[in-house]
C-alpha cells in the first residue's frame, strides 16, 4: 500500500508525461495528420512507414548518423581510455588532472556548438590561425562533405571523451594490486599484464559507457543544429535532424511521428540486444 | 559501493605498483607519458580558455588574423552586456538566466519529490514486476528529444502549455525523475533496512521510520541526485527551442543561441554569455564530484 | 527532532496534491486526444477582419510582435513605443524576438498551437500561403479597402507584402485578398569598396565578375566577392534566385504550378553555372556557411571588394565599434560605396522584408489594437518618422521623401530598386520548397553536387512537393 502511494506519483507523471505522448505518436503515425493544416487525420495504415523504410533521403541520413555514431563512440572511446590510463599511472595530481579534463562535459550543447563554430571558422576561426602559423593551409573545416562531418566527430569526441575517461578510470583503479604484484613476480611482459588483467577487468564497463554514448550520438540533435544546420547540403543531417526538418518544416506530423518511432524503436532493440550481449559476457 | 572521483584518482593502488623506474627507461616512458598527458589537457582545455578569452576581448581583436593569444586590450563589457541592456535595465539574456533558474530550480525539487520516494518504495518493497517497471522507467529517458517534442506540442497546445514556464518545468520533471529515480535507489540500497526494522519495533509506523531514521542518512545523495537533474534541466536546449518562444519565458540555452544569426555576431558578448552561464554548472558539478561516474550514467555504473 | 516530524505531517497532503495534479494531468490529457481533429476541422480559410476599426479599449494594452532578432526589430519597438503612444498612452508595444533560424518554427508552431502570444506576426513574404490556407491570420480586403489609400503605393510593394495567391510577376491583382500590410522593405544592396575598385559601381553582371577578379588578384588577402551560401533560412536560396533572375530564369510557373522545367531551363542552368564556376571561386575560402553576419563581418574587416547583402543588415557596417575600415563613420564611408545590383539580362533585385499580419487567435481587442496600429503605420507622416528613425517605408512619398534618402547611405539604393523587385513562390509549401533549394545551392557551392545535378534535384524535388498532396502517407520526406 505505502509503496503504491510512494511509487504512482512517478509512474503517473511519466505515464502522462512519456507514455501517453508517444502512444498518440504511434496513433498518428499511421494518419497523415498535420500540426498546423488542421482538419480531420486520415488513416493511412503502414503508408508513412513503408515510406520512410524505402526513402533514399532516409538511408542517407541513416548513413550519416551512422558514420557519427560509429566515428565519434570509437574516437571517444579509444582516447578517454587513454586518457584515463595515463592518469591511473601518475601519482600526483590526478585529482586535479581528472577535474580539468571534465570541464567539456559539464558545458551545454549550445555552448560547445556555437563555440566550435567559431573556433572552425575558415577565415577568422582560431584553429586555422593556427594552422596558417604552423605553415599548413586553411582548412574548410564546416563546409565541405568530409571535413564536416569530421568535425562533428570531433567536437562531439570533444565533450564526450571525460564521459569515457571518467567511467575507465574507475574501473582502473578498482584492479585489485594483488593482481599486478603476482603477474610481477612472473615477470610477465607490461603488454600482457594489460590484456590479462587490466583490459578483462574494465571491460565490461566500458562497453556500458559506450552503450551510453552510443545512445546519445544516436539522437543527435542540437550540435547539428549549432555547428553545420546539416551542411554542406544536406551531408551533415542526422536522423535526429530530418525528424525535425518533417517535423517542423512541412508540419507533416503523421510522417514524422513515424519516422520518430522507428527511432525509438531501434534504439530499444539495439539496447536489449546490447545488454544481452553484456549479459552472456559476464557469464562467460 | 559507488566509486567516487575521490577514490577513483586516490593514489592507493598505483604507489604500491611495481615502480616503474626500476625498468630500463622507466623514466624517459614517465617523461613521455607526463608530456602526453600535458598535450591531451592542454587540447582539452584550449577551447575552454579561448572563450574566456575572447570574453575579455574588444570586439576589433576578436576577429584579428593571425589570432591573438597575449597583448590585447582587456574589456569587461562584454560581461556587463550580459546583464545590462543597452538602454540601461535588464537585458533580455539576464531575463532568461532568471526563467533558466526557476525551471531547472522547480524541475528539480519535483523530480526529487516524486522520485526519493518511489525509489524508496523499489528499493524497501516487493513490487509487482519490478525489474520491468524499472527498465520501463529507464526507457523512457533513451527516447530523442526531437521525437518527445511533437507529441508533447500536440499535447501542450490542447492544454494550454506551450509557451511557459509550467510547461517547460513539467517535461523537465518527466526526464529527471527516471534519472532521480534509478539514482537514489542506489543510495537507498546501501541504508541497510534494518534500521527502518529497529525502529519500527520501537512503535514508529514504516512511514515514520523512512522519515525519521533512512531520510536523514540520504541527505548528500539527494543533494548529488538534485544537482544532476540540476545539470541536465539548465543545459536542455530542444525542448526549450521548441516550446517556448517569448522573451518572458525563454530560457538560456535558446537565448544564448539566439545572440548569433542577426545582422552582425558579437562574439565577444556569445562568449561571455558562455562563460557566465557554465560558472554555475561548473561549480555544481565540483560540488557533486564524489557521485559523478553515477550521475552521468543515471546511477547504472557505481558497483 | 520536532523539526523534521512536524514537516513530516505536512508531506501527506502535499503528496495528495501531487497524485491530483498527476491525475488530472492524465485525464487532461486523454480527453485532449480523444477531442483531436475535431477543433479544427473545417476551418480552411482565414477569417475576416472588420472593415472598419471597431471601438478601441482604454484599458492598458500590450500589443505583441514577434520577429526574429535584429537591429529592425530593436528599432521598431522603440519608435513605436515613442510616436503610437503619443496615439494610444494605454498602449505598450512589445517586440518578441526569436533566433533567426528559428523564425518560421517559432511562428507556426504557434500558429499550430491555435494560441499565440503575439497579435501581430511579422512573416517573411513567402510565409503568407502556409498561414492563409491554414487560417492562422486575418483576411483584411475590406480593412484595406475602407482604411488604406492604395494609390499611395508602388502596387507591388502591397501585393508583395499582403496579397495571397501571389503576384510574384510584379503586378498587384486588384481582386485578390490582402492579409498583410507592409512593415520593412527590403532588398539586396551591392557593398563595394571605393578605394579599391573605384568611385564608379559595376553595371553589369558580367563586369562585376571581372572587377572582383581584378581587385582580388591585386590586393592580397582580400577575396574579390562575399555573399549568402549557407544553408540555412532562405539564404542560399535567394542567392540562386538573384543570379537566376538577372540572367532571365524563371522560378515556376504559377499558372500551371510546374517548376520542373522551368526552373531548370537553359537560363536557370546558365545562372547556377555563374553562380557556381564564376562567382563562387572569388568567395574567401570556407564561406560556404555565411550568411548575413558572416558578410557584414568579412566586409568590416576588409576582407571582401564587392558584398551582396539585405539593406536592413547593413546599418552596423557604419559601425566605428565593428569595423576595421575607419574610425569614424565618414572614413567607412570614403571607403565603402552601396548601389543597386548590376543588371544583365534582366535588371530584377530581390525582394525582402516584412509585413504586419494580424493573428487570428489574438483576443478582439488586441486584433482592434493591431488593425489600428497598422491604419496609423501607413499614414504618409508615420511613414516618414519611421524613415527617420532608421526603417524602410514602402509609401511612395515616403520612399521620395528627404527624411528616408537621408537616414542612410543605402536608402537611395532601396528606393531606386523598388520597381525592378521579384519575390519568391508564397505558396503553403514554401518551408519545404527553400529547403530544398537552400541545401542543394549550398551542396553545389560547397562542391558536394555539380551545378547542374543540384538544379535539376531542386526542380524534380520542389515539383514533388507541389504534386504531392495526393499521396498516402509520407508526405514531407
Amino acid at each position: 500500500m505505502l509503496a503504491t502511494v510512494f511509487i504512482s506519483p512517478a509512474l503517473l507523471l511519466l505515464l502522462a508525461m512519456s507514455v501517453f505522448p508517444l502512444l498518440w505518436a504511434l496513433y498518428l503515425s499511421f494518419t497523415d495528420y498535420s500540426a498546423t493544416r488542421g482538419g480531420p487525420a486520415r488513416f493511412v495504415g503502414f503508408g508513412n512507414y513503408t515510406a520512410i523504410l524505402t526513402s533514399a533521403q532516409v538511408h542517407q541520413r541513416a548513413l550519416t548518423t551512422l558514420i557519427y555514431v560509429v566515428g565519434a563512440v570509437a574516437l571517444q572511446t579509444v582516447l578517454g581510455f587513454g586518457i584515463a590510463y595515463l592518469i591511473s599511472r601518475r601519482t600526483h595530481g590526478r585529482g586535479l588532472l581528472t577535474t580539468l579534463f571534465l570541464v567539456p562535459m559539464m558545458l551545454s550543447p549550445v555552448v560547445v556548438g556555437l563555440f566550435w563554430r567559431f573556433m572552425l571558422d575558415a577565415q577568422f576561426g582560431v584553429i586555422n590561425s593556427m594552422l596558417g602559423s604552423l605553415g599548413l593551409g586553411q582548412v574548410e573545416w564546416l563546409t565541405r562533405q568530409r571535413t564536416a562531418l569530421i568535425s562533428l566527430i570531433v567536437v562531439d569526441t570533444w565533450q564526450w571523451t571525460p564521459f569515457i575517461m571518467l567511467i575507465a578510470l574507475a574501473g582502473l583503479t578498482a584492479v585489485p594490486k594483488y593482481l599486478y604484484e603476482a603477474a610481477s613476480i612472473d615477470r610477465a611482459s607490461e603488454w600482457f599484464r594489460f590484456r590479462t588483467i587490466t583490459l578483462p577487468l574494465v571491460w565490461p564497463l566500458l562497453l556500458i559507457a559506450v552503450m551510453f554514448r552510443a545512445i546519445e550520438a544516436f539522437r543527435l540533435f542540437d550540435l547539428v543544429y549549432i555547428l553545420t544546420n546539416g551542411g554542406p547540403g544536406v551531408s551533415t543531417e542526422t536522423l535526429s535532424f530530418h525528424v525535425y526538418k518533417v517535423a517542423f518544416l512541412g508540419f507533416n506530423t503523421g510522417t514524422a511521428s513515424a519516422y520518430g518511432i522507428l527511432m525509438v524503436l531501434v534504439v530499444i532493440v539495439l539496447t536489449q540486444l546490447y545488454l544481452r550481449y553484456l549479459n552472456k559476457l559476464k557469464e562467460g | 559501493m559507488a566509486v567516487s572521483v575521490d577514490e577513483a584518482v586516490s593514489t592507493g593502488p598505483t604507489r604500491e605498483r611495481t615502480p616503474p623506474t626500476r625498468r630500463l627507461g622507466g623514466r624517459g616512458r614517465s617523461v613521455l607519458e607526463i608530456a602526453l598527458l600535458t598535450v591531451l589537457a592542454v587540447v582539452m582545455l584550449f577551447p575552454v580558455l579561448w572563450m574566456i578569452e575572447t570574453s575579455i576581448k574588444e570586439n576589433r581583436d576578436v576577429y584579428a588574423v593571425p589570432a591573438q593569444f597575449f597583448g590585447f586590450s582587456v574589456t569587461i563589457d562584454h560581461f556587463k552586456d550580459v546583464f545590462v541592456a543597452p538602454g540601461g535595465g535588464r537585458s533580455d539574456l539576464s531575463v532568461a538566466f532568471l526563467n533558466s533558474a526557476v525551471v531547472a530550480g522547480v524541475s528539480t525539487v519535483l523530480a526529487t519529490v516524486l522520485g526519493v520516494p518511489a525509489a524508496w518504495a523499489y528499493s524497501r518493497f516487493a513490487v509487482k514486476a519490478k525489474k520491468d517497471q524499472l527498465f520501463f522507467i529507464l526507457s523512457t529517458r533513451f527516447m530523442p528529444p526531437v521525437v518527445v517534442v511533437i507529441p508533447i506540442f500536440l499535447m501542450y497546445r490542447q492544454v494550454g502549455l506551450i509557451d511557459s514556464k509550467l510547461g517547460l518545468i513539467l517535461i523537465y520533471t518527466a526526464f529527471n525523475a527516471p534519472f532521480t529515480i534509478w539514482m537514489m535507489k542506489g543510495f537507498v540500497d546501501e541504508v541497510p533496512a534494518e534500521y527502518e526494522d529497529a525502529a519500527m519495533l520501537d512503535g514508529y509506523t514504516r512511514l515514520q521510520a523512512f522519515w525519521r531514521h533512512t531520510l536523514p542518512l540520504l541527505v548528500p545523495g539527494i543533494a548529488a541526485t538534485a544537482v544532476f537533474a540540476l545539470i541536465f534541466s539548465w543545459n536542455e536546449f530542444v525542448f526549450a527551442i521548441f516550446l517556448t518562444s517569448s522573451d518572458s519565458v525563454r530560457t538560456a540555452p535558446p537565448a544564448i543561441a539566439g545572440l548569433i544569426g542577426g545582422t552582425t555576431t558579437d562574439w565577444g558578448l556569445v562568449a561571455a554569455a558562455s562563460v557566465v552561464f557554465a560558472l554555475p554548472v561548473l561549480v555544481f558539478a565540483y560540488l557533486v564530484r564524489k557521485h559523478l561516474i553515477a550521475g552521468v550514467t543515471l546511477g547504472a555504473v557505481r558497483r | 527532532m520536532r523539526h523534521p516530524q512536524q514537516i513530516g505531517r505536512m508531506s501527506a497532503p502535499r503528496r495528495k496534491v501531487q497524485l491530483a495534479t498527476a491525475a488530472m494531468l492524465l485525464v487532461a490529457t486523454t480527453m485532449a486526444a480523444c477531442g483531436d481533429g475535431q477543433d479544427d476541422g473545417g476551418k480552411a480559410s482565414a477569417p475576416k477582419a472588420p472593415a472598419t476599426i471597431p471601438e478601441l479599449t482604454t484599458d492598458p494594452l500590450t500589443l505583441s510582435f514577434i520577429w526574429f532578432d535584429w537591429p529592425p526589430a530593436q528599432a521598431l519597438e522603440t519608435f513605436a513605443n515613442t510616436e503610437y503612444k503619443k496615439e494610444r498612452p494605454n498602449a505598450t508595444i512589445k517586440v518578441n524576438t526569436v533566433p533567426n533560424a528559428n523564425w518560421h518554427d517559432a511562428m507556426f508552431t504557434q500558429f499550430a498551437a491555435r494560441k499565440t502570444d503575439f497579435d501581430i506576426a511579422i512573416l517573411d513574404s513567402q510565409h503568407i500561403g502556409e498561414a492563409v490556407t491554414n487560417g492562422n491570420i486575418l483576411d483584411i480586403t475590406d480593412f484595406v479597402k475602407t482604411n488604406i489609400d492604395v494609390a499611395a503605393y508602388d502596387p507591388y510593394l502591397l501585393a508583395a507584402y499582403g496579397q495571397f495567391p501571389q503576384a510574384e510577376t510584379g503586378k498587384r491583382d486588384e481582386n485578390a485578398s490582402l492579409y498583410g500590410l507592409p512593415l520593412l522593405g527590403d532588398t539586396w544592396t551591392m557593398i563595394y569598396r571605393k578605394d579599391l575598385i573605384g568611385d564608379k559601381p559595376p553595371q553589369t553582371w558580367d563586369e562585376m565578375i571581372s572587377v572582383a577578379e581584378k581587385c582580388q588578384a591585386d590586393n592580397p588577402g582580400v577575396s574579390g566577392l562575399a555573399f549568402h551560401q549557407a544553408n540555412g533560412s532562405d539564404a542560399a536560396a535567394v542567392t540562386y534566385n538573384t543570379v537566376n533572375g538577372v540572367y532571365g530564369g524563371n522560378l515556376w510557373d504559377s499558372k500551371t504550378r510546374k517548376i520542373d522545367g522551368v526552373l531548370n531551363d537553359a537560363a536557370g542552368h546558365e545562372a547556377m553555372d555563374v553562380l557556381v564556376n564564376k562567382m563562387k571561386p572569388l568567395t574567401a575560402r570556407g564561406s560556404g556557411n555565411w550568411f548575413i553576419d558572416e558578410v557584414n563581418a568579412a566586409v568590416a574587416q576588409g576582407k571582401a571588394c564587392i558584398a551582396f547583402n539585405w539593406i536592413a543588415a547593413s546599418g552596423g557596417l557604419l559601425d566605428p565599434k565593428q569595423s576595421t575600415l575607419g574610425t569614424t563613420r565618414e572614413q567607412i564611408l570614403d571607403k565603402l560605396g552601396f548601389a543597386t545590383l548590376p543588371s544583365q539580362k534582366t535588371d530584377l533585385v530581390p525582394l525582402g522584408g516584412m509585413g504586419m499580419h494580424v493573428s487570428a487567435y489574438s483576443p478582439t481587442a488586441n486584433q482592434t489594437e493591431a488593425l489600428n496600429f497598422m491604419k496609423w503605420f501607413q499614414r504618409a507622416d508615420v511613414q516618414k518618422k519611421w524613415a527617420a528613425a532608421g526603417g524602410v517605408p514602402s509609401r511612395t512619398d515616403a520612399l521620395k521623401s528627404p527624411e528616408f534618402l537621408n537616414a542612410g547611405p543605402f536608402n537611395q539604393v532601396y528606393a531606386d530598386s523598388v520597381p525592378r523587385m521579384r519575390d519568391m513562390w508564397n505558396v503553403p509549401e514554401y518551408a519545404r520548397l527553400v529547403d530544398i533549394e537552400n541545401t542543394n545551392v549550398n551542396a553545389a557551392l560547397n562542391g558536394a553536387k555539380s551545378p547542374k545535378e543540384a538544379l535539376d534535384d531542386i526542380a524534380k524535388e520542389q515539383q514533388s512537393v507541389l504534386d504531392s498532396s495526393s499521396r498516402k502517407g509520407g508526405g514531407g520526406l
